[in-house]
């Protein structure tokens, strides 16, 4: 059902335009250079936020982190293989979905831990990629409170996604 | 962002020296070419989608779906021009439809419209943070990886993760309104604020158990 939504937003869209009398050629035209400009401004952004990635993974930060951060969450009850995925989710939305597949491999589907990673990873967003290219077409270059608020946000998500996992 | 950058690569390649200091530079310039492998397909997305929301902003759509959601974002953006309220408009509806690439380019013209001055506003940063704790109505990408992996119930988590990324933003909202102000010349710190805001509180409490118990005798307390 949900795989048409988005194509038939699309043709209804089209055929609104062709009511409205509105140049479709030439509104891809203007699409595909703003498109061109907008990804020279959010280049930088990506670039500087990808170097960070790779290196908290190949220096294993990332994991030394998670199995330190794994003790207090689990005071929160959030299970110890949750606390990795936790720390990847506001960099890296494809790593986010990697390590859902590998937690799911292990444990099962329908296993207590692959149901919280699936929610964790379904309510959440790339924090830090966010906050960056947002700010790509603007002069003023730092947030005043988005970026903590939004990690705040996302542990109180994480806890109660993984509460729920277990009466739902 | 400065802080969190130099950290993680300051302990990153502290670490690197000591159990593989060949791997430095190579991870970093790997980190690049992912960056620019992600900016191709960004630019497909966006060329797309771009020219989508140009036939909606020529044909007016876009006005029109501004107008339907008025009521909710005027009072959540306080003070925003009719074209900030437009892009706003079509930042939050894609992304709860799960239009994820019509969101973002819509979110960047939303924030560049929304600038005022040399720090970022309140607002701006409300829009940062609604979106970071986005609710998602269908997790789609998830509920098929969870189909195609032999779930029995693959779609048993939309209701754990509507819930859970509902109360997220939610609460996002209200501490984005909370700590996040315009035009303060000496901010006080999160700490200061939050004490105040305790001050406060305990401050009201008492006023409203004197006034039940002395029967209004110190009303109009401050």
């Amino acid at each position: 059902m949900s795989i048409y939504i988005l194509p038939v937003i699309i043709v209804a869209l089209f055929l609104y335009a062709i009511v409205k009398r509105v140049k479709v050629y030439d509104c891809f035209l203007e699409g595909g250079r703003e498109g061109l400009a907008l990804v020279k401004g959010v280049f930088p952004y990506v670039a500087t936020i990808y170097i960070a990635i790779v290196l908290f993974k190949v220096s294993g930060l990332s994991h030394h982190l998670a199995t330190a951060l794994s003790v207090p969450m689990g005071y929160l009850g959030i299970p110890p293989e949750i606390t990795e995925l936790m720390m990847l989710v506001p960099i890296s939305g494809s790593g986010t979905i990697a390590l859902v597949e590998e937690v799911i491999a292990e444990f099962g589907v329908d296993s207590y831990v692959a149901k919280c990673a699936s929610v964790v990873a379904g309510g959440s967003e790339t924090i830090f990629y966010i906050s960056a290219v947002y700010l790509s077409k603007c002069k003023v270059k730092h947030l005043n409170r988005a970026i903590p608020i939004s990690l705040f946000c996302t542990l109180l998500g994480t806890v109660i996604g993984c509460a729920l996992c277990r009466v739902m | 962002m400065n802080l969190v950058f130099t950290a993680i690569v300051l302990v990153s390649s502290i670490i690197l020296i000591f159990t593989n200091p060949s791997e430095v530079f190579p991870s970093m310039i790997e980190g690049v070419g992912g960056a620019i492998d992600l900016c191709f397909k960004l630019c497909a997305i966006y060329a797309v989608w771009l020219s989508v929301l140009k036939i909606m902003e020529k044909t007016g759509l876009d006005s029109g779906l501004a107008r339907l959601l008025r009521p909710v974002i005027r009072r959540l953006f306080k003070g925003e021009s009719d074209e900030s309220e437009k892009w706003i408009s079509v930042n939050l509806a894609s992304n709860m439809l799960g239009m994820g690439g019509a969101s973002t380019p819509a979110g960047i013209k939303a924030m560049a419209s929304m600038e005022k001055g040399a720090k970022a506003t309140a607002n701006m940063d409300l829009l940062v943070v609604i979106n970071a704790t986005s609710i998602q109505l269908i997790p789609a990408t998830i509920i098929a990886l969870r189909a195609s992996a032999g779930s029995g119930n693959p779609s048993s988590i939309i209701a754990p993760t509507l819930i859970s990324s509902t109360i997220a933003t939610v609460v996002g909202v209200v501490l984005t309104k909370l700590f996040s102000k315009d035009n303060e010349d000496n901010k006080p710190s999160i700490t200061q604020k939050l004490k105040m805001k305790l001050h406060d509180f305990i401050k009201r409490l008492k006023t409203k158990n004197s006034t039940k118990s002395k029967n209004k005798k110190s009303g109009g307390r401050p």
